[in-house]
């Protein structure tokens, strides 16, 4: 009898647990006006930091309390956790192809009706409001900004032995040339990036299409209206064969690139006896380099962005960035958007001396403690136009995986390039 | 956090109950029915909600998953036998078929001869060595494998030539004089392929040593006595009367084992992410998914699995029932 009632008050209490927890879980899914917004980003701790400190008090003042995530692997988790209706309120995507693929699906919210776009245009870098435009539609707002195709040297080395930042290609294969017949190793290179490996190859691709094509033909490029197995394509492939597969050019030579971790494939720049001379990446890079050398970065370290295809030809750069959506729709989270778009948001971020490089053009040089930095994102500002990371703009099918992997396999030498750029082609999702 | 640790003990609490008050319900049902009905329709309700779970968590996807198979990459339209068709005819996916063969063929047979080797040596050592030797052996079960593939990554990796290395392998190799090589790189003869299978075998012999140690310790002494009074030797034993006792569990091991392997994809993914020629099946499916959302391709990949692998389902369900009756 008494085991009876037992079993009926557990239950009856289990089931008023069950509306409790039903409750709070639903109070998540933004039916109207939730105080409590989330954020997920994958950006470096310190910028995160930064953008915080700013954010956060901003957002208290309306009442909004912000929880931001770092998140690791964000592109693959995002879409699954769409698909199980999870989503957080906002995230922050480092690639705006993964955006426009939910967009066209109707998973994120327009910004046309939430930011002042008009202002917008006029204050952030050309080309940055249209990285994520779907049907005319603007679904993403870069936050933070990182300038890609810039070749870091070793500065002190660099200038011992006489070396200048080449104006064009041909003097970026020139000075290629003369630092291999003074008996030292021109380049570092290295595409090794765990489950991402090959990324850094498609940069390389990226910034010569862009070189050579001008940012109208990188577009038609980017959305396969040029094909990969073009002439356009073998121009930038040629270029980057000539520098990556020609003997002596690359420290550890060719089949040494796809093992190569990024992140640390510019480190024998730093050697005492430099182990190469150039290393081309993002500006997120600095993060990446020895401790001792970010201690002294102005001085260790010299930038120069890769050069354009001809003389004073258009010479557009190219880009990524951390682009924001809102994935649940609330005012609460219309708002925190708003205050994302300011442009003295990246203050503190780039005060702090974090790898924060703001995507407004009006943002003063000052705010970043370095010149290094200050150097960067000049090449940004003063560029000809504005292109954003090609393959994270694709489709991902290609974007992040067929891209990557061919040039990986291309590069180690599994398949000649013709096999890679048509494989590439094919991989491109019909319609 | 704290908020989410009690919804999440409020849950579980809450379905505990909830599977208490559906058993207490159905219960009460079935006493409310004139006696004889009772004792027949009873069994029934209890084994009905178990059986609505795998239905709803196991046919339904799976019916679901096999239609996904036959319909395009955004799952929109139907396109009959195409994505088996094209899957099929690329040659990459040919290779990522090979590859799978060649992890079922390598890997499972080799955790059963590493296995009863360790197992067998072990038997013959003094009690506390081979305690001793065992638990260094199953010490890798212990790890997960994302974790022991991002250990071990530390044994393949390479650096260029005349800087420090900080792969092992590498270290030894440099050492002697030699140039550092891109291990996971090799492809020829599918050599990075068996150098992530390795690993594998790393973390999966314990599970087959432990087994075969119990069977092996199952073998009757008298039969062993006797086998060596009529003169055999240790090789000999060993081949006719160990090996023929242990059968069962043989097999039972090896169909786990090849069970695992053929859904093998957390050692591949961290290690390489299939590239170099080391893609696997279930690697491929998690790709199509995920990396490039084609649901007709993923589905089309998990069919095929699911085809390889029912029919060793079957023949371990029948193994198991004939070891039980025996």
């Amino acid at each position: 009898m008494s085991r009876r009632k037992l079993v009926v008050g557990v239950s009856t209490l289990s089931a008023l647990a069950l509306l409790a927890t039903g409750c709070s879980s639903g109070s998540g899914s933004g039916a109207g006006d939730t105080k409590t917004i989330t954020i997920w980003t994958s950006m470096d701790q310190p910028v995160i930091d930064g953008l915080k400190a700013q954010l956060d008090p901003r957002a208290k003042a309306q009442g909004i309390t912000v929880q931001w995530r770092k998140v690791d692997n964000l592109n693959q988790i995002i879409v699954q956790k769409v698909q199980a209706d999870d989503a957080p309120d906002i995230a922050l995507m480092p690639q705006p192809g993964i955006i426009k693929d939910l967009a066209a699906k109707g998973k994120i919210t327009p910004l046309d009706d939430v930011l002042d776009l008009p202002a917008l245009q006029k204050s952030m870098t050309a080309g940055t409001l249209d990285v994520a435009k779907v049907n005319g539609k603007i679904y993403g707002l870069m936050v933070s900004m990182n300038v890609k195709g810039l070749v870091f040297y070793p500065k002190k080395a660099f200038e011992a032995a006489g070396y200048t930042a080449p104006k064009t290609l041909e003097e970026l294969n020139a000075l290629t040339e003369k630092i291999k017949s003074d008996g030292k190793t021109p380049w570092c290179l290295g595409i090794e990036s765990g489950t991402a490996t090959g990324w850094p190859a498609t940069d390389w691709f990226e910034n010569l299409i862009l070189k050579y094509g001008g940012v109208a033909k990188y577009n038609d490029w980017i959305s396969h209206k040029i094909k990969f197995d073009s002439p356009l394509v073998r121009q930038a492939a040629a270029q980057f064969q000539k520098i990556a597969f020609t003997d002596g050019n690359v420290l550890g030579g060719r089949k040494s690139i796809a093992s190569n971790a990024f992140g640390t494939a510019g480190n024998p720049m730093f050697n005492s006896k430099p182990g190469c001379y150039m290393y081309q990446q993002g500006s997120f890079i600095t993060g990446f380099f020895p401790k001792s050398v970010q201690k002294n970065l102005d001085s260790e370290v010299g930038v120069f962005g890769l050069p354009p295809a001809t003389t004073g030809g258009e010479n557009p750069v190219e880009g990524g960035g951390d682009t924001a959506s809102i994935y649940k729709d609330s005012p609460s989270a219309r708002k925190v958007m708003k205050l994302l778009a300011a442009t003295d948001l990246g203050t503190t971020a780039a005060k702090n001396g974090s790898s924060f490089i703001s995507p407004h053009k009006d943002f003063p040089l000052g705010n970043y403690p370095l010149k290094t930095t200050q150097s960067i994102a000049k090449v940004a500002y003063d560029s000809t136009g504005f292109a954003f990371d090609g393959s994270d703009a694709m489709p991902s099918a290609v974007g992040s995986g067929t891209f990557w992997k061919d040039m990986t396999a291309w590069i180690s030498g599994q398949e000649s390039l013709d096999t890679a750029l048509k494989n590439i082609d094919a991989s491109w999702p019909a319609g | 956090m704290v908020s989410q640790v009690l919804s999440t003990i409020l849950t579980v609490l809450a379905g505990i109950a909830a599977a208490l008050v559906v058993y207490w319900a159905l219960n009460k049902l079935a006493e409310a029915l004139p006696g004889r009905w009772e004792n027949r329709i009873k069994p029934y309700f209890y084994v009905a909600p178990a059986v609505a779970a795998i239905g709803v968590y196991l046919v339904y996807p799976t019916v679901i998953t096999i239609i996904n198979s036959f319909k395009s990459s955004d799952g929109s339209r139907f396109v009959g036998l195409d994505n088996f068709g094209k899957l099929l005819g690329t040659p990459a996916f040919r290779q990522t078929l090979l590859n799978t063969l060649l992890w079922i063929v390598v890997v499972p047979a080799a955790c059963i001869v590493v296995g009863l080797l360790v197992a067998t040596l072990a038997d013959r050592l003094t009690p506390r060595a081979e305690k001793a030797a065992k638990t260094v052996v199953f010490m890798p079960m212990a790890i997960s494998a994302v974790g022991s593939a991002t250990v071990w990554r530390f044994m393949y990796a390479a650096q260029p030539a005349g800087q420090p290395q900080t792969g092992l392998l590498n270290g030894i190799v440099t050492a002697f004089g030699h140039d550092p090589i891109p291990w996971l790189q090799q492809s020829t003869l599918h050599a990075n392929s068996l150098l992530l299978m390795v690993m594998l075998l790393w973390g999966q012999t314990g599970f087959s040593m432990v087994l075969l140690s119990a069977a092996i310790k199952g073998v009757p002494a008298e039969t062993l006595e006797a086998a060596r009074l009529d003169g055999a030797g240790e090789l000999r034993i060993f081949w006719r009367i160990i090996i023929p006792q242990i059968r069962g569990t043989v097999i039972t091991v090896f169909v786990t084992i090849l069970i695992t392997v053929m859904k093998i994809f957390d050692v591949i993914y961290v290690m390489t992410n299939g590239a170099f020629n080391t893609n696997v099946v279930g690697l491929e499916f998690f790709n199509q998914l995920y990396t490039n959302y084609n649901y007709g391709y993923a589905s089309a990949i998990v069919v095929m699995l699911l085809i390889a692998i029912v029919p060793i389902m079957i023949y371990q369900i029948r193994h198991f029932r004939a070891e039980e009756s025996a």
